[in-house]
This record gives structure tokens, sequence and C-alpha cells, in this order.
């Protein structure tokens, strides 16, 4: 499965730079796709035209994850963790808020962490307080880096 | 509750609402599918009573000529003593998974020939971990974030970012390796181990300059370190002399430990029970008073030495290949498990056990020799330390 950016969207966009979704171009649209701030339905010329149906398809494909990204665009794929915790242990907020559970190792014992394993699975909670969250958010990439199986993801 | 999943023996479980806290996914399936594939009380191939299965088996035993007990990773240490009783009693062969896993390393280590710590320190002090021929992330997944890389210790609370530094030496790319700062692949351990020697000793190796210059530099810089010894340095360093070299060179340049990666949640404690016992580790025969290579389960079971086995808690038919565990029905085999395994099906009795430190309380120790004491809220009675009574009481 290709990863979901705005360069791969692209490629699979008419590239056609029509403006009739009101972006300028295909590479803004492409953008603003992954932000959530457009829906692949306002390009036209993708539904309305026969030629571009396999790629409409795989666009569609694509971008299924973003359905299920929470505030901050964070993406869990559960079918590829193994439970380890790095991303709970590593987590600025997580050892922030519970400097006595996961910022030691040991598994959260306050109610405010963002990440959670929970039946072998990370959870997501108090999105709210994660660093990518709202007007003064920072590209922190504590969770992701700490994943090899990139069991999440943020769009 | 703590998790018998693996060796790390994870303290902070908990079960809230059905569900499974903090566990890792192997530790989490382990807890949550307690109640499934059950073992039932068997004799040749028949339904039976326990009490009728404990009968049987006693008599085996006692009519034995050559008995072998093997497995007993995954019981407490009190069930691990009644059996090193009862194979003293009946002279029998004893072994267990440690002979195939981190025997040599275990034996070093208790016999000090090489310095160890506990996993509690590297996390307190930590600041250089080496992974080697290990890929923890899958064989014990909460290792790097309870003990050695991603929590904050006590003179380490920058975290990993500032304060730590991850090497994983293995013979290919792996979901750890993915993860480290320096990553080696060597193709011959004892070449790249040869290698770091000749560079601490302030001479030039012949092999992985580059790599092992990097490393060594890095080495230098740290004031505790770890090297974590997993089944691909087991399998892969032939002289073990040179893990002793290596060891004696860290520590001229700083202060490094070497910790074995056992999978077995237990198999530390037997060793170190039959080491106190009778100065050997594993592959011990109590005829002939000594441990011998060639009195390893596979080589007994491959010899045809053995009239009886009993196995404990392990499944030698799924982990050992078929061209040893084809023997073992030649053979009476006598399994004590809490569930249904492949030795279970081709077995002569099954006695149903319980899960040790799930069911049952007792005692383990973790991979690093720290004893850790389990209490479970609910005590099952058929327990493998009851068994093991009553297969004494008979012989």
């Amino acid at each position: 499965m290709s990863e979901l950016s705005p360069m791969n969207i692209y490629q699979l966009l008419p590239k056609t730079n029509c403006k009739k979704c009101g972006e300028q171009t295909c590479m803004s649209f492409a953008f603003k796709l992954v932000s959530r701030e457009r829906d692949l339905e306002e390009c036209k010329p993708l539904y309305e035209d026969q030629k571009y149906e396999r790629q409409r398809k795989e666009l569609e494909e694509l971008l299924k994850p973003l359905e299920s990204a929470t505030e901050t665009g964070m993406i869990i794929h559960p079918e590829r963790c193994v439970g380890c915790g790095n991303c709970v242990v590593a987590c600025p907020v997580n050892v922030s808020e519970d400097p006595k559970g996961s910022a030691i190792g040991l598994g959260p014992k306050s109610d405010r962490v963002i990440l959670k394993i929970i039946d072998g699975k990370v959870q997501s909670y108090n999105l709210e307080t994660c660093r990518r969250f709202g007007k003064n958010r920072v590209l922190c990439n504590g969770c992701i880096v700490t994943c090899p199986t990139r069991a999440i993801e943020f769009v | 509750m703590i998790c018998t999943g693996c060796a790390c023996l994870c303290e902070d479980i908990e079960i809230k609402d059905g569900r499974v806290l903090n566990a890792c996914l192997r530790g989490s399936s382990l807890i949550r599918n307690l109640n499934g594939n059950r073992a039932k009380a068997r004799v040749d191939g028949n339904d039976s009573t326990v009490e009728k299965a404990i009968k049987t088996a006693s008599e085996l035993i006692q009519s034995a000529e050559s008995p072998v007990i093997y497995g007993l990773d995954t019981t407490t240490i009190e069930a691990q003593s009644l059996a090193i009783k009862m194979a003293e009693k009946v002279e029998a062969y004893l072994d267990d998974s440690s002979t195939y896993c981190m025997g040599p390393f275990v034996e070093m280590i208790l016999k000090g020939e090489v310095p160890s710590t506990t996993l509690d320190e590297v996390r307190e002090k930590a600041d250089m971990t080496i992974y080697w021929g290990a890929d923890p992330f899958h064989s014990h997944p909460r290792h790097m974030s309870r003990f050695t890389y991603y929590p904050r210790g006590k003179f380490r609370q920058k975290g990993w970012e500032e304060d730590r530094y991850l090497a994983v030496i293995d013979v290919r790319d792996s979901h750890t390796s993915s993860l480290a700062r320096k990553k080696v692949i060597v193709r011959d351990d004892d070449d790249f181990m040869n290698a770091l020697i000749t560079l601490l000793r302030g001479e030039t190796p012949s092999a992985y300059l580059k790599d092992s210059a990097e490393l060594v530099n890095r080495i230098k810089k740290s004031e505790f370190g770890v090297i974590i010894g997993g089944l691909g340095l087991r399998y892969g360093l032939k002289n073990l002399n040179l893990l002793r070299d290596l060891m004696k060179e860290l520590n001229q340049v700083s202060e490094f430990y070497f910790i074995p990666m056992g999978c077995h949640p237990n198999m530390r404690g037997f060793n170190e029970t039959l080491y106190e016992r009778t100065g050997e580790i594993n592959r011990y025969s109590f005829r002939d008073g000594r441990s011998d290579p060639e009195y390893s389960f596979s080589s007994i079971v491959k010899s045809g030495k053995n009239d009886v086995v009993v196995v404990i808690g392990s499944d030698p038919v799924s982990s050992l290949p078929y061209d040893i565990s084809s023997y073992l029905g030649r053979s009476k085999l006598i399994v004590v498990d809490p569930r249904e395994t492949l030795t279970t099906e081709i077995a002569d009795v099954v006695i149903p056990s319980s899960y040790s430190g799930l069911e049952t309380g007792g005692t383990m120790k973790r991979i690093d020799g720290v004893e850790i004491e389990f209490k479970p809220e609910k005590e099952e009675e058929l327990n493998d330390v009851y068994i093991l009574e009553r297969l004494m009481e008979g012989v």
C-alpha cells in the first residue's frame, strides 16, 4: 500500500489544474485532501470522466484511513501493532502527565495520558492534550519514530 | 497481575471490564485465552480421571529404569525444586530448554565469568544498550519500553533522545534494528567480537574496521552499558571465550554488563535451582552425578537410553525438530500441561495442570535473576506442585 502523502495523491489526480474545485492547482488540492480541508468528491473530472475511474478507485482506497483519523490526524493501524508500548513510554505528554507510570516504563497510572495499550493494541485518549492538537501545535513525532511497524500515522 | 508470556514478567498488568491493560499482544493473548484449549486427563489415549492419570504416571515412573524429566521452564521454582528431588530419587536425566537457549550464557553468569546486572539497574543507569542477535520488538515486545531504551531512569531523566544510545548487531535488518542509532550487520559474530576486542586493546582489526571503530568510540563515551545477547549470539558465537574477553576489555574503558535474552518465563529459575543443588545448570544425569552434552534431552531421546519421558509445561513436539521429536513416541510419555499441545496428542498419560503464575502462586526468576513473587487472586488446586507431590508419593 502506498503512503498517504500529498505527492502520492497528486500522482493519482488528473493533474490538469482545471480549478473546478476552487484550488489553483491539483497539488494544492492534494495537500488539502490530506489535511481533510477538502473532499475527493470536489474533484469533478475524477467523477465525470470515465478515463479517471481506475485512479479514482485507487484514491478512494488510499484515503480510506482518513475516515478513522482523529482530531489531530492520528491514525492507528491495530493490525500492525504488537503492543510493545514504545509509543506509550516515549510520548512527551504521557511522560509529563504520568511521571510514575508510563514515564518509567510501566503501564499508565493516570487517566490523562494520550496512549494506552489495551488487549495488546495501542489506543488513543485525551487527544486535545496531544502536541499536534490546536492552534499552537508542533510536529511532535515521538510516537511515530518509536514504532518500527508504523502502526501510528499522522495525516 | 503478572504476565508469564515471556521472560520480562511484566508486573503492571491489569484486567478491567474483561480487557487486558498494559500487556503486549503476546501477553494479552495468553491471558485472554486462558480458558481455551485446556488439557484433559487421559491414559493411553482414553479420557480418564486426574487421579487415575496421576496413579498411572506414578507407576510408570516407579517401574522405569531410565526416566527423563524435561521442561519446567514455565512452572514455578517450587515445582522445579520438587522435580529436581524426584529426578534425584529415581536417578533420572534432567534437562530443560536452556540447553537449546541461553544455557551457556547463564552458566557463565552464575560462575562469575561475565558480569551481569538487573534490568532495573539498566533502566535507572544505562546510557548504552547493545542488542546482539536479538529482536526484542517481536520476542519480548516490552523489553525496550520497560527496561532498556525508552523509559526515563533515575540517572537518565532526559529519556531516549538525549540520554540513551541503542546499537543493534545482527545478521539481518530487523524491526529492532530500525530503531537503533547504530546498526551493524555481521556475517560472523566471532569476527566482529574479535574486531571489538582488538580495537579496545588499541590495535587495528583486520575486519569490520569502520563499524567496530564507530561502536567502540561510542562505548568509550558511555558510563554504564549493557550487552543483551539473544539466540542469534548464542548460535552465532562459536568461541565463548571471546565473550569473556570482550566483557573484560569493555570494563577497562567503561562499566559494562551482559544480560541474556531468554524467552521462557522461569528458565533462569530452573538453571539457578539446579545449580544450587548440583553445581550444573542443565542436562544433568542423577545416575552418573554429572552434566554432559550427551545428557541433553535431544541426545538422550535420540540414543534411545530412556524408557519413560516426563514433560512438564513444555511442548517439545512443536519446538524441537522432527528428527528428534519423532523419537518421543518410542518410549512411554507422560505430559503435565495446562493446555492441549502436539506433545499431549501423542502422550500415553496426560495430567492437566494450571498456568503457573496466572492461576497458581509461587516464585519465578526473571531472565536477569530477579525473583518475582506471584499471588494470583484465585488459586487453582490442581497445579504443578500438587501433581509433583502426588507423583513423589508414588515413587
